[in-house]
């Protein structure tokens, strides 16, 4: 455990400006954590060191710095690891329990630690009555934490022990506790991965993000990144990553299935899609984050795609989550809602946690139409994660579907709340206050809806219908107009019948207002549709009529027309000639 | 977060993926303590007891058998009452079988009666099904498990055991003791401070832990949280804080999020520090719950999940409105209704019917009509509570609106009729809390006391229940703040402070009806400060009182102004205070006003203004049978009257309000009117006879004054004693008027106002 400190020293002094000296970083602390049975970080570090260029030989790092504490535990360690290994934590723990060295004092903890909880688990199955279910708790935590904290205050944990306090602390609910120690776990060894990652998880709120001191690593910008994506700052997460590929990491499977999953987050189907299908053929056996990539094809109907997608995962392994999620999806697809649901409840049982499951499921009910089934399941993604958007949202379309509109105001308000930025909770909360009749507030719903980027373009067309409602008719024209032009700069027509309506009420607003050239084009464009040909035509021929009794210059009425204060109003009608249908 | 609930979810009772929210369907789990149980039951048939202490345990058996899981200490306490040896004897086998081996308890369960052959214990019968219940669970258990029960009856008897005898009670020694707790201490060397300190959440926790352990059963939870939610409604100070009380349930919610229940007794609590969010959250989650409890029944009928949607949307309003949120509470409510109308379901919509109308109240409209429909309907659907709920608040209505006194009187005798029929205690206290309130209003304080008494003797309806009676409603405060208030009047301010005090404990601060108390305390400290001339004292108490009433601060605030000679500033408010009052039709406020305006009449010397105004409150007050303010304006009326020169007519003005305010009155109109009178006497004809009346007249509202301790009236009283004298040439008693007067005008220091200046 010399090589720690020279590792870390290493660590703090190098930028990404050498990627060699990353991957000697890499190695070493692969063999680290695999000595010490960290396997997730070793299959993290091993991920991102097998995506830079391999070091020539004489370049490797020497493998084994041993200090004499080691060499006198050689054999014990040897042994108490091959137990370790085959998950016979006691025994590993009763061989360890004299060595004195760092390494072997760690595995001794750690393996007490998942001795605990494995025993958890089979208490679980086998207890006394549903009762005392709740009480199961791993009873390793509380004596691991006393002799940890001992240690603690004394100095002398390394590294590797510091991130198994901070386990045993957050797994006895003392989070507050728990970061702190986890920083400091990252300070004393920064390349493990692990540490950073249960930071990610502790970490709620930017707030809480800016008060941690952390260590200038370039793991840091990977850390950095990863919880930008989890606390929805998904541009920042981008750019981040962005920055990584250019640094050299450009063929980390890691960061393009983050990236792909960021960019799902926010709703760039096509670019997540394409990012995942280079996933796939870099990584074909690849089974994580593909319930994302599973998502995608989902939103976009692609049947084949999911089908061929869920018959290849079923070949590598069907008892995994991330397998049955994208099996329910393919059900779900395909409209087979029960056997969907039946996949969602195999994946909860291979691991309740997958919050993921317990919305989609949720979804499931909802088109079974068995909405108290949906409310439950929703309700379980909350417990299991609060800032989970989709299940507030799917609580409040629940409520909705039951024609409670202010019940469910509440739900999309706390949707909207965890994703300020989204359109959908708006225009789903600006719904709501429409049935209210709270025109004002949906309005304001709606106008915001369509500045953050509206997804479905309906903000603007709803907004328009309201004004039409409330008689603003100067207001209404604007929204109409802006909505026209948003449907055709974005290049696809996306509903004809409402752009139709659109330009049907612009022609009709136009002629009222006597500015007889704009009425003609609208009502010559609206000839381009079906159901509104006719109108069309009749709104030309009164205009005919009206132009050959009198000439009326429209100029200064459209000047006084357009003189008003708010921002839409200041788009000229005249840009309507500038479409192309 | 998530790590807590993982294990939750390897759920048996999960099916088609639905967890069933009742996961404790199965109740009958062999627990250390139903093996105590047992060993009892054995023992009674076993062995033989004589007949009487056979009675007492048999009478014991069943509120132990489906009781809550007691501590082996409280249990053995219990038996032990009944009869010391059987107790004796289960301890000893308790005993044999904690200090023994697996197989002593395995040898017990043999043991045990059978009751499908013994004769003792019929196989139907509770005890019979019970101990079947028993072996049938214990049967079920598979190896580890049995291995488990026997560990954990171990520990339940040593837990016992290592107490000492007389502290059954005590937490903290038990939670000391636990050997749960050895491990740690032994641990840690005995001077660390340091690691005690440090480890304070960690020794909360599991402090915590031992306390809930109890109630985390299900029917000990079910009791904790019926217990709790009764002293809620009963009496929230004897209930466990609201902090302590949200750490319980979220405890209790951590090891199972499906205990509804628990959630809406969150709701409760955080209703109690006026917190909304969690409140608001609470109550939608319990719904959310509850809607999934009641998934078995028809998807949308009477008894199916449409029905707790329709009480969610209402329950949701009832919240809004309880904070104020008038608009939101009123678009749930026409959620409510709608859903309700949908489904035909006629009880909740004449719910939300009734609490449109209080709705409609709270904002202030007239909301009359509503309620008579909401009677009749309520009526016509068999629901005496929302009925004589809706009569209640139409006497309310008609109260303030002036309708005869009879008929409000008839309507709440009716009512009490209904009341007492179907028992509802609740109304049954809003009724006499009515009674007194408008009997107040009339002026009446004699009733209103003999009312106000009879509420407070009276024993609840409602069955005793943790050993607390209900006595912290509404009802209760109002009846008590009416008592301080009369108490203020007759100048007992020693009365009123121990009333508040009491109210201040039973009512704190935080809770819902400290309002009450509050603003009247407020008013009570006024109006002596006033009356002592200190109106330095009462300035400051203006804005708390406007904070808790607009109106009333103003009118306040228009008070100070005039006996500071602020009469412009005073002027205005009290023209906008008689502008709002009469859109809001508070005719007690304006005829109070229209009395203060003029009184600041009288200021400018301008009598005859007032004259119209006097007149205005005199019939207002008549009209609405307002006996105390109509006695009150013909005293200004009177005063009037002696100041325009007319003391004959002022004196018989006089006597038509002399008998009601000295039977009724407060102390100080007593004092007034007496006053006014002796001034009456002496402006009329001066014969020897009618002077010495006056200064008897004199001398009686002088011991008014000096109760309450107003010393400015005493000093204008004591120089009107000593004129009087002088004028019968009576010397000595006239020097002895004098120099009272001459102490009290150098006590008080302020120049003496001209007398004839004010009533």
């Amino acid at each position: 455990c010399l090589i720690t400190p020279n590792l870390k020293m290493a660590a703090l002094c190098s930028e990404f400006g050498d990627l060699v000296q990353i991957k000697k970083q890499l190695i070493s602390v692969i063999s680290l954590c695999k000595e010490r049975g960290l396997v997730h970080s070793v299959k993290w570090a091993s991920e991102l060191a097998f995506a830079l260029d391999p070091l020539p030989k004489d370049e490797l790092p020497p493998s084994h710095l041993v200090s004499e504490e080691d060499v006198q535990d050689l054999d014990a360690f040897a042994l108490a690891k091959s137990y370790f290994d085959l998950k016979e934590y006691d025994r590993a723990a009763y061989f360890l329990r004299g060595c004195h060295s760092k390494k072997a004092y760690f595995l001794y903890m750690y393996s007490r630690y998942l001795s605990g909880e494995k025993k958890k688990d089979d208490e679980t199955v086998d207890s006394l009555g549903p009762l005392e279910k709740g009480q199961v708790r791993n009873e390793a935590l509380r004596e691991l934490r006393v002799e940890l904290s001992k240690k603690h205050r004394a100095g002398e944990l390394d590294g590797f022990t510091l991130y198994l306090y901070g386990v045993v602390l957050r797994k006895l609910d003392l989070l507050k506790e728990a970061v702190e120690v986890f920083v400091e776990a990252t300070h004393t060894l920064p390349l493990h991965w692990g540490s950073w990652l249960e930071l990610c998880n502790l970490v709620t709120n930017i707030e809480m993000l800016k008060s941690l001191s952390l260590p200038s690593c370039w793991i840091k910008d990977f850390f950095m990144a990863h919880i930008y994506t989890e606390l929805q700052m998904i541009p920042g997460a981008l750019q981040k990553y962005q920055s990584l590929i250019e640094a050299g990491f450009s063929k980390s499977t890691y960061i393009i299935s983050q990236i792909a999953v960021a960019y799902h987050n926010i709703r760039d189907i096509d670019q997540a899609l394409a990012l995942f299908n280079e996933l796939r053929e870099q990584d074909p056996y690849r089974i994580e984050n593909m319930d994302t990539f599973s998502n995608l094809l989902y939103v976009k109907s692609m049947k084949p795609e999911l089908s061929y997608l869920a018959h290849n995962l079923v070949e590598i392994d069907k008892y995994r989550v991330e397998t049955c999620c994208v099996i329910g999806n393919y059900y779900s697809l395909r409209s087979q809602h029960e056997k969907a649901a039946l996949y969602f409840q195999r994946a909860l049982k291979l691991n309740p946690r997958c919050l993921g499951a317990w919305t989609l499921m949720g979804h499931e009910y909802m088109e079974m139409k068995n909405t108290s089934a949906a409310i439950q399941a929703y309700r379980h993604a909350i417990e299991v994660n609060k800032r989970d958007y989709r299940a507030w949202y799917g609580l409040g379309q629940t409520y909705e579907i039951l024609k409670m509109p202010f019940y469910c105001l509440y739900y999309y308000r706390k949707a909207h709340q965890l994703r300020p930025n989204d359109s959908r909770m708006l225009v789903a909360l600006g719904e709501c206050y429409e049935k209210l009749s709270q025109q004002v507030e949906a309005k304001k719903c709606y106008w915001r809806a369509f500045s953050v980027g509206d997804v479905e373009k309906m903000a603007l067309l709803k907004l328009a219908k309201l004004q039409e409602q409330l008689t603003e008719t100067d207001e209404a024209a604007q929204s109409y107009i802006i909505y026209i032009q948003e449907i055709f700069s974005c290049g696809e027509q996306l509903e004809h019948v409402e752009v139709s309506t659109a330009l049907r009420y612009l022609g009709q607003y136009y002629f009222k207002n006597k500015l007889y050239d704009e009425a003609s084009l609208c009502a010559q464009r609206c000839c381009d549709y079906n159901d509104a040909r006719e109108e069309g035509k009749a709104l030309l021929r009164q205009i005919s009529q009206v132009r050959d009794q009198t000439e009326t210059p429209s100029g200064e009425l459209f000047v006084s027309l357009s003189d008003n204060n708010t921002p839409i109003k200041r788009v000229s009608p005249l840009n309507l000639s500038s479409f192309t249908p | 977060m998530a790590s807590v609930h993982e294990s939750l979810y390897f759920n048996p009772m999960m099916t088609n993926g639905v967890v069933h929210a009742n996961v404790f369907g199965i109740k009958d789990w062999v627990t250390p303590y139903k093996i105590s149980v047992l060993s009892l039951l054995y023992e009674m048939t076993t062995s033989k007891i004589a007949l009487q202490e056979k009675r007492r345990l048999n009478k014991l058996i069943l509120p132990l058998q489906q009781g809550p899981d007691l501590q082996l200490g409280q249990f053995l306490k219990t038996v032990e009452d009944c009869c010391p040896q059987t107790a004796f004897a289960v301890k000893i086998r308790l005993n044999e079988m904690a200090d023994g081996e697996l197989k002593d308890m395995e040898f017990f369960f043999t043991t045990l009666p059978n009751p499908t052959f013994d004769s003792e214990a019929y196989k139907t019968s509770v005890v019979g099904l019970f101990i079947r219940h028993m072996l049938l669970a214990y049967n079920k258990l598979s190896f580890s498990q049995v291995y488990k029960l026997y560990k954990s009856l171990q520990h339940y008897y040593h837990v016992y055991d290592a107490k000492p005898v007389d502290g059954q009670m005590g937490v903290p020694t038990f939670v000391a003791d636990d050997s749960d707790m050895d491990l740690t201490s032994t641990e840690v060397t005995i001077g660390d401070k340091m690691e005690r300190e440090l480890d304070s959440p960690l020794y909360a926790s599991v402090e915590l832990n031992q306390i809930s352990r109890g109630p985390l059963s299900q029917k000990q939870a079910e009791y904790f949280l019926a217990k709790q939610a009764y002293l809620l409604k009963n009496d929230d100070n004897k209930a466990l804080r609201p902090a302590k009380l949200q750490e319980e349930l979220n405890n209790m919610l951590k090891f199972n999020p499906d205990f509804a229940e628990a959630h809406y007794l969150n709701y409760l609590n955080s209703m109690r520090v006026q917190d909304i969010y969690i409140s608001t959250h609470s109550l939608l989650h319990y719904f959310d719950r509850l809607i999934l409890s009641g998934s078995e029944g028809k998807s949308n009928g009477d008894e199916g999940y449409g029905r707790s949607l329709r009480y969610a949307a209402l329950n949701l309003a009832s919240l809004h409105c309880r904070f104020g949120h008038y608009q939101l509470a009123d678009l749930a409510l026409q959620e409510a209704i709608r859903i309700a109308q949908e489904s035909n379901d006629h009880v909740c919509l004449q719910h939300c019917l009734s609490w449109l109308y209080t709705l409609e109240q709270m904002k202030g409209s007239d909301s009359s009509v509503l309620t008579e429909d909401s009677v009749k309907m309520a009526a016509h659907f068999c629901l005496p509570y929302l009925a004589s709920l809706g009569i209640q608040s139409l006497v309310q209505q008609g109260a303030v609106q002036g309708k005869s006194a009879h008929e409000l009187m008839d309507a709440l005798k009716d009512t009490d009729i209904l009341h007492w029929k179907h028992s509802l205690s609740e109304l049954i206290e809003i009724s006499l809390a009515q009674t007194i309130s408008i009997w107040r209003m009339y002026g009446k304080s004699t009733m209103a006391q003999q009312q106000a008494q009879l509420l407070l003797n009276m024993s609840s309806l409602e069955p005793v229940n943790f050993g607390v009676t209900q006595n912290n409603t509404e009802a209760f405060a109002v009846a008590l703040c009416h008592l301080a208030e009369l108490h203020a009047e007759q100048g007992l301010y020693g009365g009123t402070t121990e009333i508040f005090k009491h109210l201040k404990e039973q009512f704190p601060p935080h809770t819902q009806h400290a309002k009450l108390w509050m603003l009247c305390d407020l008013k009570i400290q006024f109006e002596k400060h006033m009356n002592d001339g200190k109106y330095h004292l009462a300035q400051p108490l203006v804005p708390a009182i406007r904070a808790q009433n607009k109106t009333e601060g103003l009118y306040r605030k228009a008070q100070v102004l005039k006996s500071l000679s602020r009469t412009t500033e005073a002027y205005r408010i009290l023209q906008k205070l008689q502008v709002h009052c009469e859109k809001t039709r508070c005719t007690e406020t304006i005829i109070r006003v229209l009395l203060s305006t003029a009184e600041l009449h009288w200021e400018s010397s301008d009598f005859s203004t007032g004259l119209p105004l006097l007149l205005q409150a005199l019939t207002l007050s008549r009209k609405h049978h307002l006996q105390a303010l109509a006695s009150r304006t013909l005293l200004h009326l009177a005063f009037t009257q002696l100041m325009l020169g007319v003391p004959e007519q002022a004196l018989s003005v006089l006597h038509e309000a002399l008998e009601p305010i000295l039977a009724h009155g407060g102390i100080m109109d007593k004092g007034r009117a007496l006053m006014l009178a002796a001034r009456c006497q002496m402006a009329l004809v001066a014969t020897r006879h009618s002077l010495t009346v006056a200064i008897h007249t004199l001398d009686e509202a002088a011991s008014y004054f000096s109760t309450l301790n107003c010393k400015e009236r005493l000093r204008d009283v004591r120089y009107l004693q000593a004129r009087l004298h002088s004028s019968l040439g009576q010397t000595a008693q006239r020097n002895r008027c004098a120099m009272l007067f001459h102490l009290l005008d150098r006590e008080l220091q302020t120049p003496r106002a001209p007398t004839d200046m004010r009533l």
